[in-house]
Formats: structure tokens, C-alpha cells, sequence
């Protein structure tokens, strides 16, 4: 067996070049998960406390799917029957607008619509489709964050793009 | 079909330019581009590695705070010195240890099959674990040894050691009393200064710090043994020492000279007989009451 370089991340410089990796991925896969209600990016700061405190424990290759099951279970532990409800951000009322009312009614709506049916779809599809369309990243990439196929990724996010459109024309 | 595979390669963001133009020209193109600006705004909240770096390493510090430092290596020390301490209690105690009470006996035996007798009021103890080095026993009291053959058996006393290699015999350690009788091979006896050698019938007798010759006996084995007890020419006062002992009583004596010596016995097992026989000899009366018997001249 070849041996590891680092045994274990207890190394102040090592933990934080960890967390620089994968803070960002793991908040936002708590934010498309459960939504933003649970404070995604407090359980991210949590989910590493415990990786500090059992550094010793915790194989560096073992650091990221470490991280994002003690992050997953903290927000289950929270998330039981609370339905996922993705934030959007508020559109700045523009003061200035030669949109018409009926416009602007319209993109509201069509915004609520969007959010009920971000809501309705699986966890998982719901996951890889943020992630592809928001973070732009890319099949293979989100392929390594979620330790699944690009096969799979594909198919979670065509899947949703499909699900997200039926959905917006029967509401 | 040609539309889903192009679908799939916006999707994954791998579209040429000559794809991405095939691309807008679907007539899905204005709904995508419609939910795909759409979705821009379901962009989480900005985060910021390096602030929340600073958060983590903040509550970090909180925490190891909190913990007092001091704590654990004083755990540590602790268990350590726990561990000693048990260690060394543990090895000081491998003794093991056989006790009688009174009008109690014993019988013991010894892991070389040596099997020893504990006579009523009387302590026996050894260490198990040096027990193939050394056959070594520590004995208050009375017992009676049939050593199997083997090394040097020795049996400490508060009067002196006896050693023997393989034989029978008895030892009596009690107030003013050291009385050693050897029943078969011999028995090395060192009392004070004095050492002697046992040949079988012959004992060994201190009575008061005095050596006492006795003549020669020819019993095969205590009468203790055998739930009696037999004096020869003893004090008076060591007969009903034993007699406290075998019944778990106490006597109390008027005008009676304690030295004057008695010869006789006293069975193990019946108070009354046993009483009779030791007042009748010498013309005393006995009152019993409860576990005190006083003794008077008739």
C-alpha cells in the first residue's frame, strides 16, 4: 500500500486549504437541498467544527464525503417534514421601467410558478440542476462533488429540466 | 431527437457555435433562455470562503477556550496513576488467604497438593504466584501440614520458620505457646537461635520463651484432627485458651492457679463432656451462662 502523504488534516494549514475547497460546494448543496430556511452556511461552519474535532479520525481522502454526510445529517436532524423552498432574490424595483404593468405581473407569476416547481423535484434532481444552472458547473464536475456517474448527473438534470417545464405549463 | 441531444449539450455547456446557432433557432429556445434567467435568481447567497474562514477559525478558538487546557493532561496523569495503584494492589494482594473463626476448622489445599488442617481461630496465606519458586506460607494459629514431596516447604510463624521437604506435621503459634510435632520424615525447626531437627514423633515446645523437652509421641497425626483436643503436662491456663477456642466461649476464673499443669483431653463436639472433662481432674465446679462459664473450686 502506498503510503499517504498526510495522515490526517490536523494541520491548520491543510484544514483551511480544505475549507477553501469545499466550503462553497457544500453550502450551496445544503441551499439546493433543503433550501435556505436552515441556514445552509451555518451548518457548513458546523460540519467542519466536527471534521476539526475528529481530524485525527478522518482520512484526508475521506475529508470531503465526511463533511458532506455530517452536513446532511445535521440538516436532516432539523429538515423532517419541512418542505423545500428555494429562495429567490428580490428583483430591485426598477424606478424607471417602460415594462408594462401586465409584464410585470406576469414575470411575478411566473416566478412563483418556477419556485413551486423547484420545490416538487427530488432532492437529487434538484441538487445537479442548481448546480449546472446557476453555478455552471460542469456534468463531470458536479459528477466528483456528488460521487455519482456523468451518466447519472446527465440524466438527474435533463430530468429536471423536463419535470421543471411540465410543471410551469400545468400551473 | 436532434433537439433533446442539443438540449443536453447547452445542459453541459459544450455547445459549438455552430451547434449554439441550430440551438436558438429551436422553437423552445425562448422558454429555455426565459427559465434559465429565470433560475439565475435562485442563486444562493453569495458566500465568501475567506469570511467564513475568519467565522470558523473564530468559533474554533471559542472552543478550545472553553475546553480547559489543563484538563486533559490531568486526565491522563490521572488514569496513569490509577492504573499504578490498582497494579500494586493487585500484585500486593496475589496473597490468597484462609481464615478460620472460632469452632471452626479448615481443611486447604495447597496447589502442589500439600493439604493443610487450619485449626479454629487461625490464619494461613501464601502467594499463589511465586508458589512453584518458593513453597512459603505464613501461618497465625494452628494447622496441621502433610507436605507432598518436593523443594523446601517453609512456613513462617511469629515464633520462628519451620522448613521440611516432604513430611507431616503440626504447628501450634498462639499466646506464649509454640509447639511444633513431627509426624513422619523430619522437620527443621529456628527459633530464636536455636535450630533443631524433627525426626517423626519428636515436637518442639516454647512455653513462655522457654524450650521445653517433651518425650517422644506416638500419634500419627494430631489429636485435633480428630476433634480433640490432648494436653501433656500443660498450663492450665493454655488449656482453656484452647477450649475458648474450640467452643467459642469465655471462661472466667476465681482462686484458680492458672500455671498448674493439666493432663488430659477435650472433645470437639460436646460442651458438657467436654467441660466435665476438664474440671473433674482438678475438683472444679462450672456455672454456664450463655457463652460464659465460670470456674471455681469445689
Amino acid at each position: 500500500m502506498a503510503k499517504k502523504l498526510h495522515e490526517n488534516i490536523c494541520d491548520e494549514i491543510r484544514f483551511n486549504a480544505l475549507f477553501k475547497k469545499h466550503a462553497k460546494d457544500l453550502s450551496n448543496f445544503l441551499y439546493y437541498k433543503f433550501g435556505d430556511h436552515l441556514n445552509p452556511k451555518d451548518k457548513t461552519q458546523d460540519a467542519f467544527i466536527k471534521l476539526w474535532e475528529n481530524c485525527k479520525k478522518v482520512a484526508p481522502d475521506k475529508a470531503k464525503s465526511y463533511l458532506f454526510t455530517v452536513a446532511n445529517n445535521l440538516m436532516l436532524n432539523e429538515a423532517k417534514h419541512h418542505k423545500v423552498v428555494l429562495k429567490h432574490q428580490q428583483t430591485k424595483p426598477k424606478h424607471h421601467t417602460n415594462e408594462s404593468p401586465e409584464f410585470v405581473m406576469e414575470e411575478q407569476e411566473y416566478m412563483q410558478k418556477l419556485q413551486a416547481a423547484l420545490s416538487n423535484l427530488t432532492d437529487a434532481q434538484r441538487i445537479a440542476f442548481m448546480m449546472n444552472r446557476v453555478e455552471g458547473k460542469r456534468h463531470k464536475e458536479i459528477a466528483e462533488l456528488l460521487g455519482i456517474s456523468t451518466k447519472a448527473v446527465e440524466k438527474r438534470i435533463y430530468g429536471a429540466l423536463k419535470k421543471l417545464r411540465e410543471d410551469i405549463k400545468e400551473l | 431527437m436532434e433537439q433533446e441531444d442539443l438540449i443536453k449539450k447547452w445542459l453541459n455547456n459544450s455547445l459549438n457555435s455552430q451547434e449554439f446557432e441550430a440551438f436558438k433557432k429551436l422553437e423552445d429556445f425562448s422558454e429555455l433562455s426565459r427559465l434559465d434567467n429565470a433560475l439565475q435568481q435562485f442563486k444562493p447567497q453569495d458566500f465568501e470562503s475567506n469570511t467564513e474562514l475568519e467565522k470558523l477559525q473564530f468559533a474554533l478558538k471559542k472552543r478550545t477556550k472553553q475546553q480547559n487546557k489543563w484538563l486533559k493532561p490531568f486526565i491522563q496523569i490521572a488514569a496513569i496513576l490509577a492504573i499504578c495503584v490498582g497494579f500494586y494492589y493487585f500484585t500486593s494482594n496475589l496473597e490468597t488467604n484462609f481464615n478460620t473463626e472460632l469452632a471452626q476448622k479448615e481443611n486447604i489445599l495447597l496447589p502442589d497438593n500439600t493439604t493443610v488442617k487450619l485449626n479454629a481461630k487461625s490464619t494461613l496465606a501464601f502467594n499463589n504466584k511465586n508458589w512453584k519458586s518458593s513453597r512459603a506460607i505464613d501461618l497465625t494459629g494452628e494447622a496441621y501440614f502433610k507436605v507432598s514431596k518436593g523443594s523446601k516447604f517453609t512456613v513462617h510463624t511469629s515464633a520462628g520458620d519451620i522448613s521440611v521437604l516432604g513430611t507431616e506435621f503440626n504447628i501450634k503459634d498462639r499466646d506464649n505457646l509454640f509447639e511444633v510435632v513431627c509426624y513422619e520424615g523430619s522437620v527443621k525447626v529456628d527459633y530464636n537461635k536455636i535450630s533443631r531437627i524433627l525426626k517423626p514423633g519428636e515436637s518442639f515446645l516454647v512455653l513462655d520463651n522457654k524450650v521445653v523437652e517433651k518425650p517422644k509421641t506416638k500419634n500419627t497425626s494430631p489429636f485435633w484432627i480428630n476433634n480433640e483436643s490432648n494436653f501433656k503436662s500443660m498450663p492450665y491456663s493454655q488449656v482453656l485458651a484452647e477450649f475458648e477456642r474450640q467452643y467459642n466461649v469465655t471462661f472466667s476464673v476465681d482462686d484458680i492457679d492458672a500455671n498448674e499443669v493439666f493432663s488430659g483431653g477435650f472433645p470437639h463436639n460436646n460442651l458438657d463432656n467436654a467441660l466435665q472433662a476438664i474440671t473433674i481432674p482438678l475438683n472444679l465446679a462450672f456455672t454456664k451462662n450463655n457463652n460464659k462459664i465460670s470456674l471455681k473450686r469445689e
